[in-house]
């Protein structure tokens, strides 16, 4: 059992904790060390701003924390799994299925299937029966607010909706770790807004340790804390209070 | 209903090309097939669309044609012997030379007719009908103004396919065995190859020398009282002749002419050569297509790896995919192979597809489709995850 991390953490305690994560890139004839030595850790309850200009190296942080991009050295520690990277591929997948969300900038969104049916497919492979996906899904849409719009396929849906539908088919999973990618980047402001107040509510409400990856300091507002990292190295990490009324102002 | 199914109704378009492909590789072996099983069904025609129920042969014969049919005229009585018999009659064959008669003096010497463009003479078969109403030797698809022709001496009659060949038309005479007849009918539906066939009666055949009238005859065609179960009876039959002879019920018959079919070296050699073919065009088109597809849903299938669904989870999704569209391309296939025989059949060419024939290439296609979707798993490879975070 890991001594520092836990599932069923109360707010506060740690879901994620990595020690000197390091992961170089091949580039040309030599590499590129795009993380260097990076220690990192994030909270349940947390809404955990990761922020830097592109090419910093926060993106492939997430993808080392999740298990998706191995590190050349250093160890994640995530809820219960001590070193998340010694175990099997097929394991870190049960990990990820279990216990975690993910949302990317593009929606990913399958265009042959409703609403509905992208959330239920997810479910379906954590072994949900049937009919227990299915309300599962109804109550995660309708917590994104698209209660109405159930069975609309992506093509019908605006960018917006199509977020929230990914954000849901995230959340229906009820992960203890959400990682967000760029979610407000494809967005105007009013849509950007209804995400971020998503992500906000995920670690309120649910008590999932959310880590979002993103360049728009007008995000910050939301956050429990930001962390700013510049060329594979975190610079600065602070603690705020954050605003849940804040106002994205848009873009137009 | 299922990502994979979704997917295929949805983006049907995309997938259109592998299933053309199958339903093109599909109707290449079915109509090759199909055209063979109807040319030898032209052959046996005359008796498989006969009202004969039992057909009775020597015990060695496997076809129609393919060993010794021909029994002893004394077989006749003893099958009458079984109360459920009504009729039996032996079918008789023969063959000769066919030749059209124009204004041309048929005294005329062969290098004179051949200057004055009449065609050569042609080899025949000669098969025969009994004239008499409701003759078990008579197909029953023949009409009854088509018996009556064939009821006059030295009437015959023609397929409409074969009338060109033999360079007649209805009502001409010709020269069969040296001497006249009268075209008197036109069949249609019983195409011959190769060899051109005629029909007359047993009457005519007698009358120009060539009818069975020794201690041997032809198969015997039997036809019941009733109908309606000729295995039990023709079990009977063949426990009544103690191993003397064979019955054959009408359908086994057929079975077992089409499936002589086989035995042909050149046609195996020739729908063998269709089937590698068909693979070899319906595995890389469908596999291409299938790639394709796959390559634009790929950030939808590394979302799904993102959240944890396995590899192998994607992996099903896309032999499931393989499945569905090998089955829309199985019902592509023969729609299109049933289509094709309609054009066929109305140009009176036969296009047989008996449902075992329908079974082997659908299920052919099946694989086919899910060994293209094997092939095309490699590209969920480039499913990766981290290449969604920028």
């Amino acid at each position: 059992m890991n001594a520092h991390t836990k599932v069923h953490g109360a707010h506060g305690d740690f879901a994620v904790e990595a020690k000197g994560l390091v992961k170089r890139f091949k580039s040309g004839r030599g590499f590129v060390e795009v993380l260097k030595g990076v220690d990192f850790d994030a909270r349940h309850g947390d809404l955990t701003m990761v922020m830097g200009p592109s090419g910093s190296g926060k993106s492939t942080l997430i993808a080392a924390l999740s298990g998706l991009l191995r590190p050349e050295k250093g160890q994640v520690d995530a809820l219960d799994v001590d070193n998340l990277w010694k175990l099997s591929p097929g394991r870190i997948d049960k990990f990820r299925l279990d216990h975690c969300g993910f949302i990317f900038q593009g929606f990913n969104l399958f265009p042959a299937l409703t609403a509905l049916q992208q959330v239920e497919t997810v479910l379906k492979y954590q072994g949900l029966s049937k009919d227990r996906a299915r309300k599962r899904a109804t109550l995660a849409l309708e917590e994104v607010g698209l209660g109405p719009r159930l069975h609309q396929k992506p093509s019908s849906l605006s960018g917006g909706e199509k977020q929230r539908v990914a954000i849901a088919r995230a959340l229906a999973k009820d992960p203890k770790i959400l990682f967000a990618d760029e979610p407000t980047s494809a967005l105007d402001g009013e849509n950007g807004q209804v995400v971020i107040r998503l992500l906000r509510r995920a670690a309120s409400d649910h008590g999932a340790a959310v880590i979002c990856v993103t360049h728009d300091p007008r995000l910050e507002a939301w956050a429990d804390r930001v962390i700013h990292i510049e060329d594979g190295v975190i610079v600065s990490d602070e603690r705020r209070v954050p605003d849940p009324n804040a106002v994205l102002a848009s873009h137009h | 209903m299922s990502l994979a199914l979704a997917t295929l109704l949805y983006e049907w378009r995309r997938y259109m090309a592998a299933v053309m492909a199958l339903a093109l590789s599909g109707l290449l072996v079915l109509a090759m097939t199909g055209v063979f099983i109807g040319i030898g069904k032209g052959f046996t025609a005359q008796i498989e669309r006969s009202s004969a129920d039992i057909i009775i042969m020597q015990p060695g014969a496997k076809t129609l044609f393919g060993g010794p049919s021909g029994v002893p005229r004394r077989f006749i009585p003893q099958v009458y012997n079984h109360p459920a018999v009504d009729e039996v009659q032996p079918f008789d064959m023969a063959g000769g030379t066919f030749q059209s008669v124009r204004d041309v003096d048929p005294t005329m010497s062969q290098a004179e007719r051949a200057k004055m463009g009449a065609p050569k003479q042609n080899f025949v078969m000669t098969q025969i009908i009994d004239t008499n109403e409701g003759a078990v030797t008579i197909p029953t698809d023949y009409s009854e103004e088509l018996v009556d022709a064939l009821r006059q001496p030295y009437t015959v009659a023609i397929d409409e396919t074969t009338l060109p060949k033999l360079g007649v038309k209805l009502g001409d005479k010709a020269l069969y065995n040296g001497q006249t007849v009268t075209v008197a009918a036109v069949l249609s539906g019983y195409p011959s190859m190769m060899q051109p066939a005629i029909v007359m009666s047993r009457d005519t055949l007698r009358r120009v020398g060539q009818a069975d009238t020794g201690p041997r005859v032809g198969p015997l065609m039997v036809k019941l009282a009733d109908g309606s179960q000729p295995e039990i009876v023709s079990a009977q039959i063949n426990a009544m002749g103690k191993g003397q002879w064979k019955a054959w019920t009408r359908d086994e018959l057929a079975q077992a002419n089409a499936n002589a079919m086989f035995e042909e070296g050149i046609l195996v050699i020739i729908i063998g050569g269709c089937v590698v073919l068909g693979v070899i065009i319906g595995v890389a088109i469908t596999w291409q297509t299938l790639r394709g597809a796959i390559m634009a849903n790929i950030k939808e299938f590394a979302s799904l790896r993102a959240l944890g669904v396995s590899m192998g989870s994607l992996r099903r999704i896309v032999l499931e995919l393989s499945f569905w569209v090998g089955c829309v391309g199985v019902v592509a296939a023969i729609t299109l192979t049933w289509l094709i025989g309609l054009l066929a059949s109305a140009n009176a060419v036969i296009i047989a597809l008996p449902p075992i024939l329908l079974i082997i290439v659908g299920g052919g296609l099946i694989a086919i489709a899910m060994l293209s979707g094997l092939l095309s798993l490699g590209i969920l490879r480039k499913s990766q995850p981290a290449d969604l975070l920028r």
